[in-house]
């Protein structure tokens, strides 16, 4: 005899969804238990990726709004050896500015020096920004703990020479006792040989840039700089702010490009070495790994979480299942085929999986919109905020819901309940009709 | 040529060390249009009769052939076929699926045969009507009483335009008022559409509405009378 049905499968699929829809309402106080389970998982992991997401990006703004840039130009001697140096001459800075579009970017200079008061001395590490140009590729200018923030001119010595603020960081001034107002001496040794040095007034205490900023830098302007250093002939790094972050690698393309021809129509001088571009993810390379690692962590603790939850599911079925076998008993004598019937369990699964995603991302994504824009508040208990990872975080926890996490999160629990409810469904392959209607 | 004919079938079931011998050596034939009546004490063997002409259970030894097809030799799915085209059943309770309506019931057959779906809520439609519930097609079982269930399974089993209905024991949870009720609906539709029954049955005034009544004891055939009952 030959198989008369098997054509017309499509016709049987919508009564087999239909039976399906009805007998998750068989029992509804199991079936809402089985989907409370279900969708308390899935919120659970979505709370869960939308805080990590919301550090990482927190992470990531801190990497690069703060005091990284999204891209840092250097020279190789600089790389490698601080090589003083090794500078870019000076018109590159507008040159480059003007040959990429959508980008913003701040040079900076560095060395290293003594700063004393009366009282001590400690070894620095001098940073030189530009106060104009800062302001368009960091916020470094605004991270003010106390103070006001200022990088001019104070006064002139009694010998007539300019006398300038600076900005230190917070530990170096916990560590020297520097307040506002305080006057500090530099030494270093210049540019030329020189032993170069000045008397600054500290106008305004940053809160943590970094660790090691936070423990011996002193901020001041280029002008401040060249004047101690003696150096004037380029700086050292040039931070970039691409305008629109998406799309950094087009950016550093157009960059790597713009160099290079540069550096044919007015070659750098061989001893600093070649240009070299790096980008946060280089720059930060734990940041970068964290972001990486996040998604396996969030992968698992998903997983482990949505396995738990869907043990309700699986409970739930082999029930419901054990409990039919007289009706697919009846139903497999009148006819109903056995993987019709599969298929029957295995669709009450899905739709049960799918109505619990379904409350889920409701539920989830409303409570985390609840906590609106900043997220979790919790300045009340750390008012400075706190550090984590060599990195200073705002006192708030911010969520962040990002679509193809929850998509991700969705598809995870319908597959792991469909794979548990194969065990069920495979029980009704097996029943035999004989032997549940005696 | 006979529409069911069964050759020498024996089942033996195995229980532990014992063996039951459930069917011993039956040999019968039914013509097209009968309506039989399995009659026989508990245990000697009805159901697991049915179950082998069904195709629910294998006979030990024996052929069973409807039409020439022997029913043991098909494969599962030729099988689930053979009971979704050839054959009605009717249960002695609990027919229906609970969550659908009377109506649902009798479409779910012709649906499962790939029939569309206007056609199958016609021809459920008119068959309800036949056994008298057309009043009552949008209730779910548990809004039928036991007598009104057994003939939402009557419909369905012949809306689905079997060659033959197999019945065990369907009045088995009936009153007697209901229970004859019922086998009269049966006969008169066996009649009607000219298809053939096999029904199991204890009770003496249900059995005495039978056309031929097959009498069974310990696994044999002892009996085998038609009546001249003729509507
Ligand atoms: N699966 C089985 N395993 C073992 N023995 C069985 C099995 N099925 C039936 N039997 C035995 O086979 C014999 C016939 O049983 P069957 O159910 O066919 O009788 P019956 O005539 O339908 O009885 P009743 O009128 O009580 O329904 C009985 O002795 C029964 O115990
Ligand atoms: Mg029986």
């Amino acid at each position: 005899m030959h198989t008369r049905s098997q054509t017309h499968t499509s016709r049987q699929l919508p009564m087999l969804f239909f039976i399906a829809w009805r007998n998750i309402w068989r029992n509804p106080i199991r079936s809402v238990l089985t989907i409370s389970a279900l969708a308390s998982g899935l919120i659970m992991v979505v709370f869960y990726s939308a805080m990590m997401e919301g550090m990482l990006r927190q992470m990531v703004y801190q990497a690069t709004a703060i005091s990284t840039g999204h891209i840092q130009i250097h020279r190789q001697a600089y790389i490698d050896d601080q090589d003083m140096y090794a500078t870019f001459p000076w018109p590159w800075l507008d040159a480059i500015e003007r040959d990429v579009p959508g980008i913003n970017v701040a040079p900076r200079l560095y060395a290293s020096g003594l700063a004393s008061t009366t009282e001590s001395s400690t070894g620095v590490m001098l940073k030189a920004v530009d106060p104009k140009r800062e302001p368009t590729v960091t916020k470094m200018l605004t991270q003010v703990r106390s103070g006001t923030l200022n990088l001019g001119l104070a006064s002139d010595s009694a010998e007539g020479l300019p006398r300038f603020y600076v900005v230190v960081g917070a530990q170096l001034a916990k560590n020297m006792h520097l307040i506002p107002g305080s006057e500090l001496i530099l030494v270093t040794q210049a540019a030329d040989g020189s032993v170069g040095n000045g008397l600054f007034v500290v106008s305004a205490i940053l809160k943590p840039l970094s660790p090691n900023f936070d423990r011996m830098g002193v901020l001041m302007s280029i002008l401040a700089y060249q004047q101690l250093m003696v150096l004037d002939g380029g700086f050292h790094e040039l931070a970039i702010h691409v305008e629109d972050a998406e799309h950094m690698q087009a950016a550093e393309a157009l960059l790597v490009h713009n160099i290079d021809k540069r550096n044919q129509a007015q070659p750098l001088d061989d001893l600093g070495g070649k240009a070299v571009l790096r980008n946060w993810r280089t720059l930060s390379p734990m940041i970068s790994d964290m972001l990486e690692m996040s998604k396996t962590i969030n992968f698992i603790v998903g997983f482990i979480v949505i396995c738990l939850a869907s043990m309700g599911m699986l409970n739930t079925m082999l029930m419901a299942v054990h409990e039919r076998s007289h009706e697919f008993g009846i139903l497999i004598a009148i006819g109903m085929k056995r993987r019709w019937l599969l298929l029957m369990v295995m669709l009450e699964s899905l739709l049960l999986a799918l109505v619990s995603a379904l409350v889920g991302v409701i539920i989830g994504i409303s409570g985390i919109s609840a906590f609106g824009e900043r997220g979790i508040d919790l300045s009340g208990t750390m008012p400075d905020g706190y550090d984590w990872g060599g990195l200073v975080f705002e006192p708030y926890m911010q969520l962040y819901i990002d679509p193809i996490n929850i998509l991700s999160a969705c598809v995870l629990m319908v597959v792991i309940t469909l794979l548990a409810a194969v065990i069920p469904a495979w029980r009704t392959v097996r029943l035999d009709p004989a032997e549940v209607m005696r | 040529m006979a529409l069911l004919t069964l050759e020498d079938i024996t089942k033996t079931y195995k229980q532990g060390e014992l063996l039951v011998h459930a069917l011993q050596g039956i040999h019968l034939n039914v013509e097209e249009g009968e309506f039989v009546a399995l009659v026989g004490p508990s245990g000697s063997g009805k159901t697991t009769l049915l179950n082998i002409i069904g195709g629910l259970d294998t006979p030990s030894a024996g052929t069973a052939q409807l039409q020439g097809t022997d029913i043991a030799k098909l494969k599962e799915v030729e099988r689930s076929d053979f009971r979704l085209f050839e054959l009605g059943f009717v249960f002695q309770a609990y027919n229906l699926v609970p969550v659908l309506s009377a109506l649902e019931n009798v479409e779910l057959v012709m649906v499962l045969q790939g029939l569309s779906a206007a056609e199958s809520r016609q021809r459920a439609e008119h068959y309800l009507q036949l056994v008298g519930l057309e009043k009552e097609q949008q209730r779910r079982p548990s809004a039928l009483s036991g007598g009104q269930q057994q003939r939402v399974a009557v419909a369905r089993a012949l809306a689905a335009g079997p060659r033959l209905v197999l019945a065990d024991e369907p009045t088995a949870n009936l009153d007697s008022e209901n229970a004859g009720a019922l086998l009269d609906l049966m006969h008169q539709l066996s009649h009607e559409e000219k298809t053939t029954f096999i029904f199991s049955t204890h009770d003496e005034r249900v059995m005495a509405r039978a056309e031929r009544i097959i009498t069974l004891q310990d696994g044999k055939i002892i009996s085998d009378v038609r009546t001249n009952k003729h509507d």
